[in-house]
C-alpha cells in the first residue's frame, strides 16, 4: 500500500512539473518583426497630414520645408500610423531642411501615450518644396543610423511635395497613382521604409484605414505645450503620475497637469490657457485656487506641495 | 492596500490589456511589490520613445 501511495506521489509531482500542453495562448506574445511591408494610415491621419501641409503652404513659411512625427503600433509586417506631431512653430527649417523634433514633440508623446503606451515611434514625414518625391541623400545619411533604435530596426519615412496633377473641375477625392503615394488636390504623400542595413529606402504600399490621429486634439493646445514644454516635461520626469488632460477653459481650451497627492482624491492641478497659468488643490469634492503669481508650472506645483508639506 | 477606482485612462489600459490577453495571449504584467497591474508585454517604455524622438536627424 505504501509503495502504491508513493507512485500515485510521484505521479502527481510530475503531473505538476510538466510543461503544459502547447495552447495559442501557452506563452506570451511577441512580436517577430519583419521588414515592413505596408504603412496603415488611419483616415484621421492621413487628412490631419493633407490640411496642415495645405495651411503650411499657404503660411508664411509656406516656402520651407515642413515635418511630423508618426507615432502608431509596430506590427509584425506592417505599421499603423496613428498619431502625427507637428515640427514646433520656431523649427529651425530652410527651402531644403527641416528640424522636425524637440521637446514640445516629447512632451506631446507623453500625453498620446497615456491612453495607449503600445504606441511606439513610427518615423517621421516631411516635405520636399520642390517635386523631389523621394528622401534625399541627406536624409539617408542621418536616418540609416536613426532607424537602429526604431522597433524592428525599420523606419517609416513619408515625403510631401505639391507635384500632383490636378483636374480643378472635380470633387476633390484622394487617388492613388502609385501604390505608395497618396494625392489631394495639388499634395502628394509618397512613403518609404528603410531597414537598417539597407542602401536605399523602399517604396513602401500604404493602405487607409478608419482611426483617430491621437494627437489630433492636442492641437487646440499646441502653443500651451510649446511654451511650457521644457518645464512640464521636467515635471513628469520627476513626478511619476502626472496625467495631462485637454478640458474647456475659461476662454477656449486649456492644459490641465494634474499631480495626484498621497490622500485619495486629493491632487495639484495646473491649468494653462493660453498665457495664463492657474493652479488648484483638490480635496475631496473641494477646489481651491492657488494665487501665485508669476510661477512657471513645475515651480507652482513645488511651492504648493511645499506648503502642504509643511501643514502635516 | 490602496482600494480607490480607477482613473478613466488607467480603466482603459486595463480593459486594452485584458483584451489583448484574451484575443491574442499578450501576457499581463503585475506589479510583484503589490500584485497591482503594471502594463502588458506590448507596452512600449517612455524612455524608447522619447530617446527616439529627441535623436530625430535632420531632414532635407
Amino acid at each position: 500500500m505504501f509503495h502504491g501511495l508513493s507512485r500515485k506521489a510521484r505521479d502527481l509531482a510530475a503531473d505538476l512539473t510538466r510543461a503544459p500542453a502547447e495552447s495559442p495562448h501557452a506563452s506570451p506574445a511577441t512580436v517577430e518583426y519583419r521588414p515592413i511591408e505596408r504603412i496603415v494610415l488611419t483616415d484621421d491621419v492621413s487628412r490631419t497630414l493633407f490640411e496642415e501641409y495645405s495651411a503650411h503652404r499657404a503660411g508664411q513659411r509656406g516656402d520651407e520645408e515642413m515635418g511630423w512625427v508618426l507615432l502608431g503600433l509596430r506590427q509584425s509586417d506592417q505599421a499603423v500610423a496613428l498619431a502625427t506631431l507637428p515640427a514646433s512653430s520656431d523649427r529651425d527649417a530652410g527651402e531644403a531642411h527641416v528640424w522636425i523634433s524637440g521637446i514640445a514633440q516629447v512632451l506631446a508623446s507623453r500625453i498620446v501615450r497615456q491612453d495607449d503606451r503600445r504606441l511606439t515611434m513610427l518615423g517621421v514625414v516631411h516635405t520636399h518644396p520642390g517635386s523631389l518625391r523621394h528622401p534625399s541623400h541627406g536624409d539617408l545619411k542621418g536616418d540609416r543610423e536613426w532607424i537602429k533604435q526604431l522597433r524592428g530596426g525599420e523606419g517609416v519615412f513619408g515625403i510631401g511635395t505639391a507635384d500632383a496633377e490636378t483636374d480643378k473641375e472635380a470633387t476633390p477625392t484622394g487617388t492613388n497613382p502609385k501604390p505608395h503615394m497618396q494625392c489631394l488636390g495639388a499634395l502628394r504623400f509618397s512613403w518609404y521604409a528603410l531597414a537598417e542595413g539597407d542602401g536605399q529606402y523602399r517604396e513602401t504600399p500604404i493602405s487607409l484605414t478608419l482611426g483617430p490621429d491621437l494627437a489630433r486634439p492636442l492641437r487646440a493646445v499646441w502653443r500651451e505645450i510649446e511654451h511650457h514644454a521644457e518645464r512640464l516635461e521636467r515635471l513628469a520626469r520627476q513626478q511619476a503620475k502626472v496625467m495631462f488632460e485637454i478640458v474647456q477653459g475659461h476662454e477656449g481650451p486649456a492644459l490641465n497637469a494634474t499631480v495626484p497627492l498621497a490622500e485619495p482624491d486629493h491632487a495639484l492641478r495646473v491649468a494653462i490657457e493660453g498665457k495664463e497659468v492657474r493652479y488648484y488643490y483638490e480635496a475631496g469634492g473641494d477646489v481651491f485656487q492657488a494665487d501665485l503669481p508669476d510661477a512657471s508650472p513645475d515651480q507652482g506645483i513645488y511651492l504648493l506641495l511645499a506648503e502642504l508639506a509643511g501643514r502635516k | 492596500m490602496d482600494f480607490r477606482p480607477l482613473t478613466e485612462t488607467e480603466r482603459r489600459t486595463l480593459t486594452t490589456a485584458l483584451r489583448g490577453n484574451s484575443d491574442r495571449g499578450l501576457a499581463l504584467l503585475m506589479d510583484r511589490k503589490d500584485t497591482s497591474f503594471a502594463g502588458t508585454a506590448e507596452e512600449v517604455p517612455d524612455e524608447e520613445v522619447i530617446n527616439a524622438i529627441k535623436s530625430v536627424p535632420c531632414h532635407y
